[in-house]
């Protein structure tokens, strides 16, 4: 399993290399260092005030090495990235690590609690419509989640935002505030549309799973020795099933840490996803390729850590 | 059963009573606190760089100024603040010109750990003239790229001072290594700088240049301890001090997070609270103001003469996006706001308010930005610029009298805007409401007459015998922006010229504008401060964009206005600059090298616990004068918010009944 997991690392740090390549390239045809400076300093700074900004944040240098092998920004964007050296940002200098340590509380404040109740949810609806397959309750379900599925989150977003905070003025329509008494004020909106947008999906999956399941012989016996209905979903159905949930969920642990780009954007929680789409919208250099270099990685982990869960959990998986 | 059914009744009746929209915690109901929110943090609070009005939002409210504008009075008036009085300018006889400020006594800083540096167990200090030396001597710090060298260049000795602290740095590493207050001190600080003991401080200027004194009303000449520079160093886990003002002003900043929120509280060492029976202008409500300012309510007798700030805190709250934050200000979680666009016709009808937004007892404040947005000609393009000689002027003249800016205004702005004549904004010195430029209003035959002496009869290029044409290079690829820019396209398009929009993204754009390849652009210019120099020298030809990188980007150049432009800019307002204005804008009326479109227009809300509240068209901070009524805001927050339980109940109860007869079915065919 070593060997494997060794494996699949060394490929992960090619496609690493390679993510980190195309980010420098991608990002400097649309804005030069010149670009970068401007944003950084605003219009109205002289262009001596620019060049010298350039030289304090090393976008005085070429980008290429066969400009200059021995000082270019490629070799340099390289050596900070790989030795997790990440710097200031390029808007306002702050330490990068320290907003990562800033925006990873929000981001796990909205992204654990969804993930916890996006699973129950979902594995409670689909086990309930699965027990009540071929009756119209099982058809009414899976026509809702069509129709769930079917619609963008920014509709869900928004209707949640107007409805249930503007209408019915159940919850703040957006913001956060760590403070714990108002805390979950905040975090209910975009956790019941987070829900709501993902169930539908969610209940297709893992109703298909169990249906699957159902109609094993080892469900026939166990109903022919007289175990009952919900006793066999609870207890045979739902743990043989947990192999293919295992790898839906394994998957999207790594990137609990990251946040929500847009749920963070349009609620105004201060997570990493935010940080990002602020990077992306500000010409922020550092900040984007850390938080693009954070993602490459995690998104690795995810891969080796589903490969090697699922191996844990059904003896039959072998690794080569 | 009994104990399940209680239980279930005391979690539904906790989570009905947890449901609130209150995004504040309830224990700060009754605090005199003012909600505001922001959309993109500032970058820096170094009062030497931060130069855009987020930043100034923090950086005016924590950092005082030795002069400031009055609050009320307009045009703008320069009061003295941390400064004892206004200083005169004194003419010398070599040509330069010297400005004496003097400290007033007994002033302190915010408590501070920084001010250990300058003793055991320090936590203040005093203010001194030093501090503001410092201050200068760190805009023009190479190292610190300020953006405002330009003006402080008339300073005698400040090239000088920037040039020869970065040679030392570059040949000697050790010097380099020093604190930056002694590197200051080790080149010799500024030559026209002159500290005259504890509370005096002299600056000499090789030129007249009055404006000077504005640059004394803006952060960036704030005094700054040496000790927080180089406490907060970015090391040790300290922050930079970009991130952390050290205060002189009526409040300082209790929290600081960029993503979510800015927190100011009332400052208790600043002078206004420690010495309120000075009756400092800058620390006390004032009793006079402008013209309609008594009518808006801000010449309040509760108001007037009372010692300020009144406010405990300030909170900015982060929002992205702008109708969740246009909804909070509708509930009362803001206490003002702008109006968005989505929102513009239920708020104001017929240039008023709507009678739904007086209903919830919102005040409607309007007010002319100090700016002007424009459509500039590149002067130096062959076809339009100089050397297209007496055809391109008139070929000017005319683009110019197709334009309908209030047109403009309407269409996209919601008329929010008054149409440009001159460049000069209203509330300056120098603008004249009666004056009536003859290429700026809508005359097309005029301009096709014009056309026509020009060499382009109908539009027609005669050396190609198609419609002339032109580019237009604009900034904004977004299908709106096209909209807005088409609008100009089309009104020239009704001349017979052929003009061509050529939208790219903004990095782009400024690419084009800096090598000159580019015909015709909108741009447009916020005053730093109120002065018509601010504006006039945006068509100085040492400001030429392509030749000096400067903010002329028409890149217009003319002898007889640089002369006018450096005589105007050495005088106080008097009738002979006003002559000099005056001959200038005729220059620009004439050579059309920008087509003047408007001053736009800024209208804010205001519920009506706040008061005390005008409008400041140059960044300054307000926040001081801002009073409000913490009993009456929770009362109508309170009236407004509550929450509507029963469509929970509603679809729960629909959820059963849906689900119910299947659940029964199934059961009994399974038995």
């Amino acid at each position: 399993m070593l060997a494997y997991v060794l494996r699949r690392a060394a490929y992960g740090v090619l496609v690493v290399l390679g993510v980190l390549l195309l980010l420098f390239v991608l990002f400097f045809q649309i804005a030069s260092p010149d670009d970068v400076a401007r944003r950084a300093l605003g219009e109205k700074a002289l262009p001596e005030v620019i060049e010298q900004w350039k030289a304090n944040h090393g976008y005085d240098r070429p980008l290429w090495p066969w400009q200059d092998f021995s000082n270019n920004m490629l070799f340099e964007h390289y050596r900070s990235m790989l030795t997790f050296d990440f710097g200031r940002s390029d808007a306002d200098d702050v330490v990068i690590t320290e907003r990562l340590r800033q925006g990873v509380g929000p981001s796990l404040a909205l992204t654990l609690p969804l993930f916890v109740a996006g699973i129950s949810v979902g594995i409670v609806l689909s086990l309930f419509v699965a027990f009540f397959r071929e009756t119209y309750i099982d058809r009414v379900g899976v026509w809702l989640c069509v129709l769930g599925m079917s619609v963008s989150i920014l509709l869900y977003i928004m209707g949640g935002q107007l409805v249930i905070a503007q209408w019915l003025r159940w919850f703040p329509i957006s913001g956060f505030d760590p403070d714990p008494s108002v805390v979950g004020r905040f975090l209910a909106l975009p956790l019941v549309i987070a829900v709501l947008s993902g169930v539908g999906g969610d209940v297709r999956f893992y109703r298909t799973v169990f249906l699957e399941e159902t109609n094993r012989d080892y469900v026939r016996t166990a109903r022919a020795k007289g175990a009952g209905e919900i006793r066999i979903m609870a207890r045979h159905v739902l743990r043989n099933a947990l192999i293919p949930i295992l790898t839906r969920v394994v998957v999207a642990i790594p990137f609990l840490f990251m946040g929500s780009l847009l749920l963070e954007s349009f609620f105004g929680i201060p997570g990493l996803g935010s940080i990002t789409v602020d990077a992306i919208n500000g010409n922020d250099f550092s900040t984007l390729r850390t938080m693009v270099f954070i993602g490459a990685l995690l998104f690795i982990v995810g891969q080796i850590a589903t490969d090697v869960s699922y191996a844990l959990v059904d003896p039959r998986v072998r690794f080569s | 059963m009994d104990a399940w059914v209680r239980g279930w009744a005391a979690a539904l009746g906790l989570a009905v009573a947890a449901c609130s929209n209150n995004p504040y915690p309830d224990a700060d109901t009754s605090r005199k606190i003012l909600y505001t929110n922001y959309n993109e943090a500032p970058r820096t609070l170094d009062p030497a760089t931060a130069y855009t009005t987020s930043a100034h939002a923090i950086t005016g409210n924590v950092y005082d100024t030795l002069l400031e504008y009055h609050y009320l009075k307009r045009p703008y008036e320069l009061i003295p603040g941390l400064a004892e009085e206004v200083p005169r300018a004194e003419p010398q006889p070599d040509g330069s010109v010297v400005y004496r400020f003097r400290l007033r006594p007994d002033l302190l800083y915010q408590d501070d750990p920084a001010f250990a540096l300058g003793g055991e167990g320090r936590s203040t200090r005093q203010i001194v003239a030093a501090d503001v030396a410092h201050e200068l001597m760190r805009i023009g710090d190479p190292a610190v790229n300020s953006p405002v060298i330009e003006p402080f260049s008339n300073i005698v000795g400040f090239r000088a001072f920037s040039q020869s602290l970065a040679e030392r740095r570059e040949a000697d590493p050790a010097f380099a290594a020093k604190p930056p207050v002694e590197q200051y001190a080790g080149v010799g600080g500024i030559e026209g700088v002159r500290v005259r003991g504890e509370r005096e401080l002299e600056i000499v200027l090789a030129n007249p240049y009055p404006q000077i004194l504005y640059w004394f009303a803006m952060p960036f000449t704030t005094p700054v301890p040496w000790e927080a520079v180089a406490y907060y160093d970015g090391e040790e886990g300290r922050p930079h001090f970009s991130d952390r003002p050290v205060a002189s002003g009526p409040f300082v900043l209790e929290e600081y997070h960029k993503q979510a929120r800015m927190v100011l509280e009332a400052n208790p060492n600043w002078y206004g609270v420690r010495h309120p029976e000075w009756q400092a202008p800058g620390a006390t409500y004032p009793s006079e103001g402008a013209e309609g300012d008594a009518e808006a309510g801000l010449l309040d007798p509760a108001l007037m003469g009372r010692p300020l700030p009144f406010l405990e805190r300030i909170e900015f709250r982060r929002e992205k996006e702008s109708i969740p934050a246009f909804q909070k200000f509708l509930q009362g979680y803001y206490d003002a706001s702008g109006i968005i666009r989505e929102s513009f016709d239920t708020v104001i009808r017929e240039d008023r308010l709507s009678p739904e937004m007086e209903e919830l007892g919102v005040r409607l404040e309007k007010s002319v930005i100090p700016a002007v947005y424009y459509l500039g000609f590149n002067m130096d393009d062959p076809v339009v610029g100089r050397a297209g000689g007496e055809r391109a002027r008139k070929l000017r003249q005319a683009m110019s009298l197709a334009i309908d800016a209030e047109e403009w205004l309407r269409l996209f702005t919601n008329g929010r805007g008054v149409p440009a004549q001159s460049l000069l904004p209203p509330g300056l010195y120098g603008y004249d409401a009666d004056y009536e430029n003859p290429y700026r209003r809508v005359d097309l035959e005029r301009a096709r007459a014009l056309l026509a002496e020009a060499g382009f009869p109908d539009g027609i290029d005669p050396q190609t015998g198609k419609p002339l044409q032109l580019t237009f290079d604009t900034p904004d690829t977004s299908a709106q922006g096209k909209l807005r820019y088409s609008f100009y396209v089309n009104a020239w398009r009704k001349l017979g010229i052929d003009v061509r929009l050529e939208a790219t993204n903004y990095n782009q754009f400024q690419e084009k504008v800096r090598n000159g390849a580019y015909q015709i652009f909108p741009w447009g210019w916020v005053a730093d401060y109120p002065d018509p120099e601010n504006f006039y020298f945006l068509l100085w030809s040492e400001m030429a964009r392509t030749r000096n990188q400067g903010p002329n980007t028409a890149n217009f150049s003319d002898p007889g206005f640089d002369e006018r432009f450096l005589a105007m800019k050495a005088r106080e307002n008097d009738p002979e600059r006003l002559r000099l204005i005056q001959e200038m804008r005729a220059i620009l009326e004439e050579e059309r090298p920008w087509i003047e479109l408007f001053h736009p227009e800024d209208y804010a809300l205001f519920h009506g616990w706040l008061r005390g509240v005008k409008p400041a068209g140059i960044s300054n901070p307000t926040s001081k004068y801002r009073d409000l009524a913490p009993a009456l805001r929770a009362e109508e927050r309170a009236a407004w918010n509550q929450p509507v339980i029963w469509p929970a109940f509603a679809l729960a109860f629909l959820a059963v009944a849906v689900a119910l007869p299947g659940v029964v079915t199934f059961f009994r065919e399974r038995q």
